[in-house]
């Protein structure tokens, strides 16, 4: 089970976005993107979550053409975490987490509503937050409650075997060391459940410790993919980012100040 | 067969004391209607209404000029609250306001054309009494159509841009009217005038019983997208995301806020701010969800545009005062409120 995106080019105006870009994303794996900004990262994202249609490429989700895939079915098979919008009104924190709970018409589902939340709540280390008002938080508090919006949208009885994807777009973005780490621990056991999740980060040693797999963007095209060791290479970054990096190995780690 | 669902999925995200204060709510509403059709120019005691033993002036005062028009009263407040709410969801813009998208105005227009150039132009005509709501819902219909074109192509954008088409349809609207009350005569001048200032004056079984079906049918569409009116305040990208097919929903709001504010305003002229004070009275009282958020503020807009006829019948008999005039002097100082407020967040 897995997403293939294949031969995907995206132009607005003229203007190439996207170019030529094809990879895959398995159940149970975590895969990164990086690579400099403007180098279309975001774009992808959205292409892959179907917001955006590419100008040409074909993206499946388990061999299903994403065309043929109902908005409401895409929102049962995968979650999208990115950077959020100013809520206007006073949402409570768990009405913001209950959001993500899609109506699914399934009884077994709605039973278990209460348990989930509460759950997901205390893995996302937001279960005192609960109560309050989602506008009163800090950036990293709200970054929190939207990682845990996006968990419960994929929510599952524990018997169950439906394929999930999880895109997040910076995840760690105003998160202290101790939340990223934590973030990052759960995403990864996320995807020992099952889960295969799509991660665009800028921290190259994050990347580096966290994701099975990495994909180097530039200018739109994807310049190398494959495991932190193969990616993460002195030349091959240097080239990306204009800027002159160091690369130790055991541990993998990347320096460039 | 599909109610039973859609209850127990409308409740599911609404909280239990959301559920006993939109009971509180429905009192209120209940007490507002029997002091509505019992204090006026000619009093009756509640007791009275259930008693056979009244005069043939009394029923009629009853049933063919008081109840009508608090029942018009009553669905009249219950429009404009719900498509308040829903267009400030919508919109994601506490200000926003049947008024501001330019339908109000649009239907006004309408309307205005027909009292001033109506006799001229259908003399005799059998359908007389339905040609100023027809000609209001034409308005009406008329804005939702401009706002379609002008903001198809605007993708997740176009909320901005129908504001701002609003605004351009208001301006355009004003000076209609303003032409129409220049080119009329006295008599016409004087029914512009009391019209545009709103009143239930005219009410009557006759023109209020269409209105009444067309409006619940828009209420009973509206009421189930409430979850999804609550996910579109993550933002579009985010909705879509969550399922929501969020252009469909988006029309789903604009056409039933235009029948039902169209049908309105053709029957009782422009009425303002109720659209703006009752969603945030409710917001204020109980919460934000839609879900809580579109049944209370249709139950208390009801509620307090019958408290404002009331009023209206009642200050300074046997005169009456244009029922407009009463909602403005409450709504504009919450209305100033309210922006202050706004901008200390």
């Amino acid at each position: 089970m897995s997403i293939q995106a294949s031969s995907i080019y995206w132009e607005i105006n003229g203007k190439k976005i996207l170019n030529n870009v094809s990879l895959e994303i398995k159940n149970g794996e975590v895969v990164s993107i990086i690579g400099p900004n403007g180098a279309g990262k975001s774009s992808f994202l959205n292409v892959l979550s179907g917001d955006i249609k590419p100008t040409s490429g074909n993206i499946t989700f388990d061999d299903v053409n994403l065309k043929e895939i109902t908005i409401q079915e895409r929102s049962f098979m995968r979650s999208v975490m990115s950077q959020s919008q100013q809520i206007v009104y006073d949402f409570s924190v768990k009405e913001i987490i209950e959001m993500g709970w899609l109506d699914r018409g399934i009884a077994s589902y709605s039973e278990d509503f209460k348990d989930a939340v509460v759950n997901v709540a205390q893995e996302c280390s937001v279960s005192d937050l609960l109560d309050q008002k989602f506008n009163t938080l800090s950036g990293g508090e709200q970054r929190r409650v939207h990682f845990a919006r996006t968990l419960i949208q994929l929510w599952r009885p524990s018997d169950s075997k439906d394929p999930r994807y999880m895109f997040l777009d910076e995840p760690t973005a105003n998160l202290d060391i101790l939340h990223e780490q934590n973030l990052m621990k759960l995403v990864k056991e996320k995807a020992r459940e099952g889960i295969g999740v799509l991660l665009i980060l800028h921290d190259l040693n994050l990347a580096a410790k966290y994701s099975d797999k990495l994909f180097l963007f530039k200018e739109g095209s994807l310049i190398k993919s494959g495991s932190p060791e193969e990616v993460l290479e002195r030349d091959i970054l240097s080239y990306v980012y204009g800027l002159t990096m160091r690369v130790e190995r055991d541990p993998l780690r990347v320096n460039y100040y | 067969m599909r109610v039973k669902p859609l209850v127990k999925n409308l409740l599911r995200f609404t909280n239990s004391s959301q559920i006993y204060l939109l009971g509180v709510l429905l009192i209120a509403f209940l007490l507002a209607f029997l002091a509505s059709i019992s204090l006026g120019s000619f009093n009756f005691s509640v007791f009275e209404l259930f008693n056979s033993s009244k005069t043939s002036l009394h029923t009629t005062v009853l049933y063919e000029i008081r109840i009508p028009r608090v029942i018009l009263a009553a669905f009249v407040g219950a429009s404009l609250g719900l498509s308040g709410a829903s267009l400030q969801g919508l919109f994601r813009n506490p200000l926003a306001d049947p008024g501001l998208i330019g339908v109000s105005a649009g239907a006004a227009l309408g309307a205005s054309i027909i009292i001033v150039l109506g006799s001229s132009l259908f003399p005799g005509f059998i359908f007389g009494a339905f040609i100023l709501p027809m000609a209001a819902i034409c308005g009406a219909a008329l804005v939702i159509s401009l706002l379609y074109v002008f903001t198809r192509g605007f993708g997740y954008q176009g909320i901005t841009y129908m504001l701002l088409v609003g605004i351009a349809v208001n301006a355009f609207a004003s000076v209609g009217i303003g032409i129409l009350t220049y080119i009329s005569t006295d008599s016409e001048l004087r029914g512009l005038t009391f019209w545009t200032m709103g009143s239930f004056g005219g009410a009557s079984w006759y023109l209020i019983l269409p209105a009444i079906v067309v409006i619940s049918l828009s209420m009973f569409w509206m009421i189930p997208s409430s979850r999804k009116l609550d996910l579109l305040q993550l933002g579009e990208p985010e909705a879509y995301r969550l399922g929501v097919d969020v252009k469909k929903l988006k029309y789903k709001v604009i056409i039933s806020s235009a029948i039902t504010v169209g049908v309105s305003v053709s029957l009782s002229g422009m009425i303002g701010f109720v659209g703006l004070v009752v969603p945030h009275l409710v917001r204020l009282l109980g919460g934000v969800n839609h879900s809580y958020l579109l049944p209370g503020s249709a139950l208390l807009g009801a509620g307090l545009m019958m408290s404002a006829d009331l009023l209206s019948r009642i200050l300074v008999q046997p005169a009456e005062l244009p029922v407009g005039l009463i909602t403005s002097a409450i709504g504009a100082p919450f209305f100033l409120w309210l922006i202050f407020r706004i901008r200390k967040i």
